[in-house]
């Protein structure tokens, strides 16, 4: 291939170019850009005619789309409540269709729905798309819709979402195309909401999910959990966008330099979740290339508030100073990350808060703080595992930079095997990793609220919790920023988790698998992008 | 003769009830002191109290385990290894095309390791000290001693990434002809034979040098009688009981000790699917890979026993 | 390196050992000095990021170049030494002197003592090394003593297997028999007239059995159990540094070169032993 990037060319150089791309720079503005920067025109080029190439085709049709995931096993599953990770959520997102679809940027799209409106922002009336049908035949209608809400109700069934779900007091249908939802308070979200991969529609009655059947893009040929899927081109889709390929081939490949390998050796089109350390091989080879999402996820390092020592006055602050954040970024995620502020809401969210600056590394600042908590010179457990992402490997900075001012840092490494349920949430200080998600108001429910369940330091503030919900039922934009800009504030400062880095995603392509864009829900385009992409020959 | 290996096998048979009883026993046991169990691990970061109360009601987890495992038990009897807690699917289901992969990768990599132990163990023993041996030994050792996750993804980059030779992934169900065999299985089965033919070879190697060093074999010697007739007819059949103990231990890390081949070639084998049961706490698809792998190795076991029996005329 | 120091200090020509035995002994050794020597051998922390480059090049500053995160690969090394070869020699002691000693006893016994030792070690080897590992995780905690005795756990059936089949073999021999109707016990049969005669292939298998478990360490470890970080053993540098084998890194190269030179000369030590200490008197 002759568009070979410059030597100290890196994968963040093109993901820049392609975000200005995006922006709607033209090429005679970024190449002026380029040589300012000392770049030859020629290199410059080559460089936009890499960075050009994902947005430019035209798709064409046809071809057996194989792609490798991370994670599999026995609890692979059909099932959109139950739905848990990457692998599901590609799974349902190629034979199960949502109301709403969140596309590149955040803007919002209708899928299933029509038309989703609000008066109040508490009962909201859905409006299906006319014309809809399930793989066996059936018509998409209202009852459906009703079924796939209330089921995450039901504690039997097991949902990721119940505790979401539970402010949909009432879902009822109004006539077979209008579903009326009415929440138990305002909630100016609800539409995104549903975008969330576990609100995917499935038929009324439905209890054996390993049928697949959906209304989605492809139908199940082959569905063996742990093993593989095989969907096969739904020739009644209601999209006229797609899907473009005839086949899709979804499995996992746990080992990361096993599914790099495998990509290269043209046995799969894509391999998502791929090591930072991966891009420059990837890259060197002709013919493959790699997409960046920067959609939020984070590993985070949790002190309880409520315990010893994190109820130690200064003791956190003074970890929040130990922490090398640019080490973190440039050392353990290699550069594809953006530093973090100790809050939830990453840059990638409109609702950011761009004026909250991140606390720089200050190991003599840490070490007078630390004095004052008692705590200097004493061995400090903390629990990493390779669980949480990465969480070993920055267990380790700070380990070293507690060695270099007298503090003993005592890192366990704990089995990934029972560790949400042993450790997480229990230890005193543990790390957590959390998936992106779309709004602010669930990342601070899930999270920071005084009854959040996955409290994770322990967190209470009564004038958070109103802030809280006060934002939730605005539907002026502008005022909800502002909100949410203080409520990322308070939880920088007053919190017990350290979020030193927002992660980027990394997926690695063959150079014939085209029209892949990020999305804000995760990599692989919020890993629904068995439907949009194409191959070439 | 005869009745001695009869005696044996029926011994035997009692015996494997005991054994598998003590196994499954033991994994129960082991199972429920991890942490968590299936609805929780399913669950994961959403279990939320009401939620795993809701999920373990109807997964019909909230019987006493005990119970549960007395049922399984008692199911066993019926020839019904049960259903699995994290998918609802028939454990059998589960296990049976996973357990033929497994089987024929096995197979495979007997029929080529064996032949290859056997041949390399001798000659190294009776050419024992010379430069053959040591360069046998050397690499032998040399071979095991890169750990197994090195030997497959060094083969993947070589012959799948750069030389465009032979898949970088073994699909099972692509296999259509023996071309298609050979070169799904190449790889996998080279990195096998790494891992289990050293200890053979070692092992051969070990017992056939004791047996040269016997007396009657000494005896043998100062009559007169060839140096291959030695080796084939005196010294390997004493030896034999040993070596096919090794070999039996060896070849029975191939049923459940091949996570990592699985995972790099991404073989829908039986080792990785026990693994999953693990991390979900699915304890009957757990139990029943469990009662396969012993099944397994006491065949082997077995088999080693009755070869030493009829190769050593003193243990009839 | 117990086995050895044990064995009679060598004397002169009985107990001398040949070039390659020589060379073995030689290689072990250093590996227990650097054990020993470890802290003040090793040039920087072995937590210390000091390369901005990952999978970094040898060079003067860092001879072995650098792992994943930018650290020295050499100091890394070095420190590994003593948890690499003092975790696995304990281990295989423990699993082999143990399986040696109950494979005898039940070959001499027989009866119902061999019948209940050998379906309880075959029914140990049928539950897999990673549900064991999890397990003493989960019930006795993560530490260096749990893990070197899960490591001889794992391995003590085989080695028992191994050796019950190569003293029946001798316990069908003449001179047993003879000792039998002298009236000899069992200690006795097992100590003077078995143990001399399988000594040869037990420590070939004990050979072997060290690789494995250097081998399996660094699974467990990867499981929460044992060496904890900065900290690593040889296995787990190789591991955690396995996506630098595209880039032919040092990173991965050394690890595994000194896993190979330490395993390889264990094992030629044990092949060369003086004939006195390795063959039948």
């Amino acid at each position: 291939m002759s568009h070979e990037p410059p030597v100290n060319w890196t994968a963040a150089d093109d993901r820049r170019v392609e975000d200005a791309i995006r922006r709607g720079a033209t090429r005679r503005d970024l190449l002026r850009m380029l040589m300012a920067g000392g770049v030859s025109l020629a290199v410059g080029g080559s460089v936009l005619t890499r960075a050009g190439r994902a947005m430019a085709d035209t798709p064409v049709s046809g071809g057996a789309l194989k792609v490798a995931g991370i994670t599999g096993s026995n609890a692979d599953t059909l099932d959109p409540a139950k739905a848990a990770n990457s692998t599901d959520y590609t799974r349902i997102c190629a034979f199960y269709n949502r109301l709403t679809f969140l596309a590149k940027g955040g803007t919002l799209q209708m899928e299933l729905a029509d038309s989703i409106d609000t008066t109040d922002a508490k009962v909201w009336t859905v409006k299906l798309k006319k014309g809809v049908t399930f793989h066996d035949g059936k018509p998409l209608t209202s009852a459906d819709v009703v079924f796939s809400l209330n089921r995450h109700l039901d504690p039997n069934v097991g949902s990721k979402v119940a505790k979401i779900a539970k402010q949909m007091t009432e879902v009822k249908a109004i006539d077979p195309l209008t579903v009326q939802i009415t929440l138990a308070g305002a909630n100016a979200d609800l539409p995104t909401i549903l975008a969330m991969h576990q609100f995917m529609i499935v038929a009324d009655g439905t209890t054996d999910f390993s049928k697949g059947n959906g209304t989605g893009a492809f139908t199940v040929e082959t569905f063996q959990p742990g093993v593989r899927s095989v969907g096969l081109k739904n020739k009644n889709y209601f999209k006229s966008t797609g899907p473009h390929v005839d086949s899709f081939e979804f499995f996992a490949i746990s080992d990361e330099t096993a599914r790099v390998n495998a990509l290269l050796s043209g046995d799969i089109q894509m391999a998502s979740a791929i090591d930072p350390r991966s891009v420059k091989l990837v890259n060197s080879q002709p013919g493959f290339q790699v997409s960046t999402t920067s959609a939020g996820g984070y590993t985070n390092l949790n002190i309880r508030l409520d315990t010893d020592p994190g109820t130690r006055a200064g003791f956190i602050e003074g970890m929040k100073y130990l922490v090398n954040r640019e080490q973190i970024q440039k050392a353990v995620l290699r550069g594809m990350a953006d530093i973090g502020n100790d809050q939830p809401i990453s840059p990638a969210n409109p609702f950011y808060n761009a004026g909250l600056k991140a606390k720089t590394f200050d190991p003599d600042r840490a070490k007078s703080l630390f004095k004052k908590a008692g705590v200097l010179g004493t061995s400090i457990p903390i629990i990493a595992s390779d669980a949480a992402d990465n969480s070993v490997d920055m267990a380790v900075v700070l380990q070293q930079a507690g060695a270099d001012i007298g503090m003993t840092f005592d890192v366990q490494r704990v089995p990934s095997d029972g560790y949400w349920d042993k450790y997480w949430l229990v230890a005193p200080i543990s790390f957590g990793n959390i998936n992106p998600r779309p709004t602010p108001d669930l990342l601070f429910s899930l999270l920071y609220a005084s009854d959040a369940p996955w409290n994770e330091s322990k967190y209470k503030d009564p004038k958070f919790d109103k802030m809280l919900i006060e934002a939730r039922g605005l539907l002026d934009q502008a005022k909800r920023k502002e909100i949410y800009g203080e409520m990322q504030v308070m939880v920088s400062e007053n919190a017990g988790t350290i979020i030193p880095a927002y992660m980027t995603n990394i997926d690695a392509l063959s150079g014939k698998l085209h029209g892949l864009e990020p999305n804000p829900l995760g990599g692989m385009m919020g890993y629904a992008f068995a439907e949009y992409v194409w191959l070439t020959a | 003769m005869t009745s001695s290996v009869f005696s044996l096998v029926a011994g035997r048979l009692t015996a494997t009830a005991v054994t598998l009883l003590i196994v499954s026993l033991a994994v129960f046991v082991a199972t429920s002191l991890l942490p968590g169990d299936t609805a929780t691990i399913l669950l994961g970061q959403a279990a939320t109290p009401d939620a795993v109360e809701g999920l373990r009601k109807a997964m019909h987890l909230d019987e006493p385990a005990a119970l549960r495992y007395v049922f399984w038990i008692a199911g066993l009897f019926h020839g019904d290894l049960g259903t699995s807690y994290a998918n609802n699917m028939p454990v059998a289901q589960l296990i049976g095309a996973r357990l033929v992969n497994s089987m024929k990768l096995a197979g495979v990599t007997t029929l080529f390791s064996v032949p290859l132990a056997l041949v390399l163990g001798i000659t190294a023993a009776i050419f024992r000290g010379t430069l053959y041996d040591r360069v046998v030994t050397f690499l032998t050792i040399g071979l095991i001693s890169v750990p197994e996750f090195v030997v497959a993804t060094t083969a993947v980059l070589i012959f799948s990434v750069y030389l465009h030779w032979l898949p970088a992934l073994a699909f099972a169900n692509e296999i259509h002809s023996v071309v298609q065999l050979l070169r799904v299985f190449a790889m996998p089965v080279i990195t096998l034979t790494f891992v289990v033919a050293a200890q053979m070879i070692r092992m051969t190697r070990a017992a056939m040098i004791e047996m040269l060093g016997t007396h009657y074999v000494e005896m043998a010697l100062l009559k007169g009688a060839s140096r291959s007739r030695i080796v084939l007819r005196h010294a390997l059949p004493n030896a034999l009981g040993p070596i096919v103990n090794a070999m039996a231990l060896s070849l029975s890390y191939l049923l459940g000790g091949v996570i990592i081949v699985e995972t790099i070639f991404n073989y829908p084998g039986i080792a990785k699917l026990m693994v999953d049961g693990v991390a979900t706490r699915d304890l009957p698809l757990v139990q029943s890979c469990a009662m396969i792998f012993c099944i397994g190795f006491l065949i082997l076991t077995t088999l080693a026993d009755i070869v030493a029996i009829l190769a050593n005329p003193r243990l009839r | 390196m117990t086995t050895l120091t044990q064995t009679p200090a060598p004397r002169r020509r009985r107990f001398a050992f040949n070039l390659t035995g020589r060379i073995g002994l030689a290689i072990v050794l250093a590996c227990a000095l650097v054990a020993i020597l470890a802290p003040l051998l090793a040039p920087y922390p072995i937590g210390k990021i000091v390369d901005t480059d990952y999978y970094g090049p040898m060079s003067g500053k860092l001879w072995l170049g650098s792992d994943y995160l930018g650290r020295d690969m050499l100091s890394r090394i070095i420190l590994g030494t003593r948890y690499t070869v003092g975790i696995a020699l304990g281990a295989v002691v423990i699993a082999c002197a143990g399986g040696v000693v109950l494979g005898m006893a039940a070959a001499v016994i027989g009866g119902w003592v061999d019948l209940v030792l050998s379906r309880f070690f075959d029914a140990l080897n049928s539950i897999p090394s990673k549900l064991f590992g999890l397990m003493m995780v989960a019930a006795v905690g993560s530490s260096i003593p749990v893990l070197i005795l899960t490591l001889a756990v794992i391995y003590l059936p085989g080695a028992y297997r191994f050796a019950r089949a190569l003293a029946v073999n001798v316990n069908t021999m003449d001179f047993i028999t003879v000792a039998r109707i002298r009236g000899e016990g069992p200690l006795y049969l097992v100590l003077s007239e078995i143990l001399p005669n399988i000594r040869g292939p037990v420590l070939a298998d004990l050979g072997l059995r060290f690789v494995f478990i250097v081998l399996l360490l660094s699974g467990l470890s990867f499981l929460g159990l044992g060496v904890q970080p900065p900290n690593a053993d040889w296995g787990a540098l190789v591991r955690e540094n396995l996506g630098g084998l595209p880039y032919g890194a040092p990173a991965v190269i050394f690890p595994s070169i000194a896993i190979a030179s330490l395993t390889i000369s264990v094992n030629l030590l044990i092949d060369n032993l003086p004939r006195k200490i390795r063959d039948r008197s």
